[in-house]
């Protein structure tokens, strides 16, 4: 009995060295591999420019087309399949092979868009096409329901019509534009929302006049200097 | 705002805004009315909204044939800057180190007085006046008069040495013209466009989307040749990049394949061209009171072409990093008869050591294809600020300009006499200080007393690290006249406050020889004065009263009228102020009720008058010339302690120093401040990710900024590119003060630079 407990309280120290041993060694290499990152700020606030102007060979098109008043998107549906603004969109209609990218299965309807008989409706325009591997981000939704509930609350679109600084003036950007630095891709053509839809798609240059002011730079204050000091 | 919406409706036919989109539209009664734009030389027409004595609005005057009711973000923003905060809103004057809020009538009082002491104790040249090509008509004017035909000094220079002088050296040793002889119309006949060093996108963005429609709507092709890739280069069809300086040798070797393919316009060079070679070696300007003098010398059209057979694209393509072929490929552009070609350039050719030269160069490949003067074909010299010609260039706020002509000339400076109603002996004859020289001179101690007006020269001078400490010291009294507070008010001794664009009347000129006329629209906030006025009251005080009898609420019209009569006749007829007042601008020689959109042109220029097609009327023999200019290397060069090139420049958003733009806030919350761009490979060699600080420095000084890459621009390998409008990063104080020998004006995009992490 002496002998069995002996071998037990034995096999139990090793274990408990085992135990301390091997997490200490653990700690020790997770302070090994701790690389402090850097303080410095890697704030980007200057939008890329590509893609800029890759769809302004079509902008004459855009511009004479005629609006489809039966099948215009409103952005009251627009930012549905969004789980919130700026989020890829989810892929509302069923699509087939499971196995694929996406590219040119999706590419033949999105990247120039076009009207889909069987959707009655235009199909919108993806704004980086060059990006093939379409259903790494854009998923389909093949249920309703959920897991478990959930406390997500979606953050408010911005509005339009009230992201001019002064009146008539022309409307600052109100989103973020990675990955969407074509605005003609979701601003022009018959896809596009009614409410954003640019009345001069001609004009290409769009940040000659639009410039980005979206959250990430609203915190930024109005310039003035550190005063010169004045005597009354 | 319905005529807002109707105009809108008008320009773009059968287009009608959705409801959603009127939401933010203002209603009830604003008052419009036209004025040039405040920011670029472009000179678009704007129409300004008030209500309540206020501006509120800014829309695109669609009458103007500028722009056609189009403007950039800076344009549609820039009265906000008006209700700034800390505005310069009384005089302020410097007592035991400390500004004391002064009334401006002692404030000028104390300004006359320090001039008048200063005359008398150390001369008429120890003191200067340094102003601007933002400045009016009217204030250009008046400052000249002052100081050459009253006071009797040429110490009279302008910011616009910094970026337009050698656009006039140019001008003037090709042609004996300043100016361009095409109009922005060219626009819409020209197959190619040719830009050179130039990211209109960016900075001229009105003009650049005129160009987008062209090419959308004809076909009409873009060509970016520069040494940065930017979002010019991805809306033009071609981008062709080149090693910083090389565009003299490419130049050449354009012109080389142009004479070696048989594509010269043979009658046209015969009947219309000279050719002359000058001096070489000339230097960069880098020592004190440095000198030069060109001295031109006739050549033979051989002789000319066996110069150019250094220059063979493929010589050529081993230094400037451009391919033979991409050399050959712009060469049959200019030189097919069928198409015709508008070359564009703004900075980069003219701030350079060599800017007169480069200017010089692009016009021998318009004039021995006898591309010039046409519609759609010419050469374009485009300008950084709104009067840079119409003040700068024609009032002539240079040390040795006059309203017409040079003071060396003694029939230029009778007749500035005799308009002036001074004597001719008070014009000096000589030339004194140009821009650089001149806050040398500050530094050195012989000019102790400098007022500037409408600039802010320690943002925005090559080198500022020498100049700030120079106009800091007790030798020197300082007087600026600003709207808001810059780093070179914060070294004054009085400053003055401005008032802005729209709380006074005033006229501009801009780049295609457009004058434009507005009234006020705004009472400007506290004792808030206009420019010229100022000097008015200062120059009564002087004593001159009676050669300043203008009165405040006419001066404008006044001096205008006066002005005019410098230029009376067939090549510089400025148009009558009824019709300034009524058109939205009028391009001179306004000749008989008509503007000329074509210099030089027989069809369109009532001044040609040798019975040929073509008359370049500024050359006594009538005709242009082709100069024999070399390749010469930058004054300062990468090396192995300073491995990088560093090129400044603009952002769309920002307008030169930012002392107006950074007080807009939609501008300053889109581009709050500078940074410093890298090639990825170059940033990927050294370590460096987007937004780490970085630490530029070259042998004058260093700056921080934080790394951009691949954002806005791309530079070529091996250089580095800042924007300069930031004051808190001050990137001038690393830039170099070597100027282009004949021009004078400064190289901002070529020094030397080290980087390494902040």
């Amino acid at each position: 009995m002496k002998k069995r407990l002996g071998i037990i309280s034995l096999f139990l120290l090793l274990f408990i060295a085992f135990i301390t041993i091997w997490n200490y060694s653990y700690q020790e290499g997770l302070e090994e591999s701790y690389i402090p990152i850097e303080g410095n700020s890697t704030d980007t606030f200057i939008p890329s420019e590509s893609g800029v102007f890759k769809r302004s060979g079509l902008a004459l098109e855009y511009a004479n087309m005629p609006v489809d008043e039966e099948h215009q998107r409103s952005l009251d549906t627009y930012y549905d399949n969004r789980a919130y603004p700026g989020a890829p969109p989810s892929i509302p209609h069923p699509v087939k092979e499971e196995m694929s990218l996406g590219a040119n299965t999706c590419l033949q309807c999105h990247e120039n868009g076009g009207f889909v008989q069987k959707f009655d409706a235009y199909a919108p325009v993806t704004p980086h096409p060059e990006m093939v591997n379409c259903r790494q981000c854009h998923v389909i939704q093949k249920t309703e329901t959920l897991f478990t509930e959930n406390g997500f609350a979606k953050a408010y679109a911005p509005k339009v019509g009230i992201n001019n600084a002064l009146p008539g003036s022309p409307p600052m950007i109100p989103h973020q534009i990675q990955m969407r630095e074509n605005c003609l891709s979701c601003h022009a053509g018959p896809a596009a929302p009614k409410e954003i839809r640019v009345s001069h798609p001609e004009r290409i240059n769009c940040r000659q006049c639009h410039v980005p002011r979206d959250k990430a730079v609203t915190d930024i204050e109005v310039f003035t200097r550190v005063n010169i000091t004045e005597n009354e | 705002m319905l005529s807002a919406m109707t105009a809108a409706a008008t320009m773009f036919p059968g287009i009608l805004f959705a409801d959603e989109q009127e939401k933010g539209l203002p209603s009830g009664d604003i008052d419009w009315k036209k004025a040039p734009c405040r920011f670029c030389g472009v000179g678009c027409g704007v129409l300004i909204g008030t209500e309540n004595g206020k501006a509120v609005a800014v829309k695109g005057d669609p009458k103007s044939s500028v722009n056609k009711g189009l403007l950039c973000v800076k344009g549609y923003h820039q009265i906000m800057c008006i209700q700034s905060k800390d505005r310069l809103t009384h005089a302020l004057v410097k007592k035991n180190g400390q500004y004391v809020k002064t009334p401006i009538n002692e404030a000028l009082d104390i300004v006359a007085n320090k001039m008048k002491e200063t005359i008398q104790k150390h001369g008429k040249d120890s003191v200067a006046m340094y102003t601007s090509g933002q400045s009016t008509i009217p204030e250009g004017y008046v400052a000249s008069k002052l100081m050459k035909g009253a006071i009797g000094t040429n110490n009279l220079d302008c910011n616009a040495r910094l970026c337009m002088a050698s656009a006039v050296t140019g001008f003037l040793t090709s042609f004996g013209a300043d100016e361009p002889m095409g109009c922005y119309e060219d626009i819409d006949h020209a197959d190619y466009f040719i830009t050179w060093g130039n990211n209109m996108a960016e900075m001229h963005p009105v003009l650049f989307s005129r160009m987008l429609e062209q090419k959308n709507r004809r076909g009409a092709k873009i060509i970016d040749f520069a040494t940065r890739t930017t979002r010019s280069s991805t809306a033009s069809d071609r981008s062709i990049l080149f090693e910083p300086q090389t565009d003299l040798a490419v130049a050449n070797a354009i012109c080389y394949e142009i004479i070696n393919n048989g594509w010269v316009n043979r009658s046209f060079v015969e009947k219309h061209c000279n050719f002359s070679k000058g001096l070489t070696n000339m230097g960069y300007g880098l020592e004190d009171n440095y000198k030069f003098k060109d001295k031109p010398q006739k050549i033979d059209f051989e002789a000319y072409k066996k110069f150019l057979n250094d220059y063979t694209p493929e010589k050529v393509a081993k230094y400037s990093k451009v391919s033979a072929k991409d050399i050959k490929y712009l060469a049959s552009i200019y030189g097919d008869p069928n198409k015709k070609v508008v070359s564009y350039w703004c900075m980069g050719m003219n701030q350079h050591t060599r800017g007169t030269w480069m200017n010089n160069l692009v016009y021998n490949i318009h004039l021995l294809t006898g591309k010039i003067s046409q519609p759609g074909n010419g050469p374009f010299s485009l300008t950084g600020q709104p009067s840079a010609c119409g003040t700068a260039r024609e009032v002539g706020t240079f040390t040795h300009k006059l309203p017409k002509g040079v003071v060396m000339n003694e029939k230029h400076r009778r007749l500035a006499a005799k308009i002036w109603k001074v004597p001719y002996e008070n014009i000096p004859s000589k030339p004194t200080y140009h821009a650089t020289e001149m806050f040398r001179a500050v530094d050195r101690g012989d000019i102790k007393f400098i007022w500037t007006q409408v600039t802010n020269p320690l943002v925005s001078l090559p080198k500022t690290g020498r100049y700030r400490p120079g106009m800091e010291k007790e030798s020197c009294f300082v007087v600026v006249s600003d709207v808001f507070p810059t780093p070179t008010s914060d070294v004054a001794d009085v400053i003055l406050p401005a008032s802005w664009h729209i709380e006074k009347s005033g006229l501009y000129g801009n780049s295609e020889r457009r004058t434009q006329h507005w009234d006020k629209m705004v009472d400007g906030p506290g004792e808030t004065t206009p420019d010229a006025w100022m000097t008015i009251e200062v120059a009564k005080r002087l004593g001159y009263g009676d050669l300043f009898p203008y009165s405040e609420e006419n001066h404008v019209e006044e001096i205008y009228n006066e002005y005019r009569q410098f230029h009376e006749g067939a090549k510089h007829g400025m148009a009558p102020l009824e019709v300034l007042k009524k058109e939205s601008g009028a391009i001179w020689p306004y000749v008989n009720g008509k503007s000329t959109q074509w210099r030089f042109n027989a069809k369109y220029d009532p001044a040609c008058s040798n019975g040929e097609d073509f008359h370049f009327y500024g050359k006594p023999d009538g005709k242009a010339v082709i100069w024999q200019r070399p390749y010469e290397p930058a004054a300062e060069s990468p090396d192995k302690e300073y491995p990088f090139w560093l090129n400044t420049g603009r952002v769309i958003e920002h307008w030169h120093t930012g002392s107006m733009t950074r007080r807009i806030p939609v501008l300053h919350k889109a581009m709050p401040s500078a940074y410093v761009e890298f090639h990825p490979e170059d940033a990927k060699a050294l370590g460096i990710r987007d937004g780490e600080n970085i630490k530029v420095t070259s042998r004058r000084g260093s700056c921080i900024l934080p790394a951009s890459i691949n954002k806005r621009g791309l530079p070529t390998k091996g250089q580095v590119f800042v924007p300069f409008f930031d004051e808190n990063m001050l990137i001038n104080d690393v830039t170099l003060d070597a100027f282009c020998p004949i021009s004078k004006e400064p190289d901002y995009k070529k020094c030397a630079v080290k980087v390494e992490k902040a």
